[in-house]
């Protein structure tokens, strides 16, 4: 790994968590969801900090070049954080889905409610 | 001084009737209102049964949304006071007399019933979490909570409305660290507690490693932007 490739891991890790807090700070985001982009940024800066690290894992996966086994760790990252969210908007289209039919039944029952107070009120007014 | 117990429930058919039946007998001066968190099982046929005072959630939110809407509750009715209450059935109803007690007495914004005020805590996994927060705690704020995971808490009118309308704010230690650090005052009783009395915990091992990476974050990392 280059030096020109560790400052930079460093400065995109440093960037990210500098617009993770920003974000938390003005209620972007909740707390729990940022855990893996601050984990994610803590895994760059291990990797920029000591860089044989990659080496290791080049040498033991057969890389070619440790540079390449950090932009698949990235990809792999970015994949795992992917399938994180369809799963998190398919739980929440469902939950929508629930919502939407709760507040339909509910009003429903408010306009059976209705129809069946005027009809007790024709009833009593036809029997006046 | 008007208190109500906002009590979550999420399938806690085993627990639910006993619980609120125990919190009406033994402290009758409390309200208290269940927060059916979207439950799968027959925690809401039971409310319905017993005629239980609840709020049904049409689809689970999970602990802090539930917790949330009961606090929009108090907010709505003018209560002075909520406690969090289990509905498992860990936590005792006599200790809520004392806590509102003490919150009155020494002027507190929480009053947390503290299982660990003069016992010292074990090595159980659990426990030692429990230290790991409390000494976080201590190094934010400088001051000491000795049992920080109690699920049993009160709150007074400000935090009431506070929690009703903030972003985020979730019945936990990392958020009685940040109010801590805005200047609520914070006191502990010493009470005991059981075991949960039926049901299943909703920490598991993932949720409990969850639970310790987002606490440990907030008061490490987001406690000092926020």
């Amino acid at each position: 790994m280059t030096l020109v490739l560790r400052i930079l891991l460093l400065i995109g890790a440093l960037f990210a968590m500098g617009i993770v807090i920003n974000s938390v700070r003005k209620s972007k985001i909740r707390i729990s969801d940022s855990v893996y982009w601050v984990v994610s940024a803590g895994i760059l800066v291990l990797f920029a900090l000591i860089p044989q690290l990659a080496y290791f894992f080049s040498g033991l996966f057969g890389f070619m070049s440790p540079a390449n086994f950090v932009l698949l760790l990235v990809i792999v990252l970015m994949l795992i954080r992917i399938f994180h969210q369809s799963c998190a908007i398919s739980k929440l289209t469902f939950k929508v889905e629930q919502l939407s039919a709760e507040l339909a039944l509910r009003d429903k029952d408010s306009r059976d409610e209705k129809n069946l107070d005027f009809v007790t009120d024709l009833n009593q007014r036809t029997r006046v | 001084m008007r208190i109500l117990a906002v009590v979550p429930a999420y399938n806690e058919e085993a627990c639910i009737a006993s619980t609120i039946t125990e919190l009406c007998q033994v402290a009758p001066q409390v309200d208290y209102i269940i927060i059916n968190d979207g439950s799968a099982d027959r925690t809401l046929d039971i409310c319905k049964e017993r005629g239980f005072n609840y709020l049904n959630l049409p689809v689970n939110g999970g602990l802090s949304a539930g917790f949330r809407a009961g606090m929009r509750y108090a907010k709505e009715h003018g209560y002075d006071a909520v406690v969090q209450f289990d509905s498992d059935g860990q936590h005792r109803p006599e200790y809520i007399a004392p806590m509102a007690q003490a919150m009155v007495n020494e002027g507190a914004n929480i009053v947390i019933a503290s299982r660990f005020v003069t016992k010292a805590r074990g090595n159980s996994p659990r426990e030692i979490g429990s230290k790991l927060i409390s000494w976080l705690i201590k190094t934010s704020t400088g001051q000491t909570i000795t049992d920080p995971t109690s699920g049993m808490r009160m709150y007074d009118r400000g935090l009431i409305e506070t929690y009703a309308r903030s972003f985020d704010f979730s019945p936990e230690p990392d958020t009685i660290s940040l109010l801590m650090r805005r200047g609520a005052k914070v006191v502990e009783i010493e009470t005991e507690m059981r075991e949960r009395q039926g049901g299943e915990s909703y920490l598991s091992f993932y949720n409990s490693i969850m639970y310790m990476a987002r606490t440990c974050l907030s008061l490490l990392l987001f406690q000092w932007f926020r």
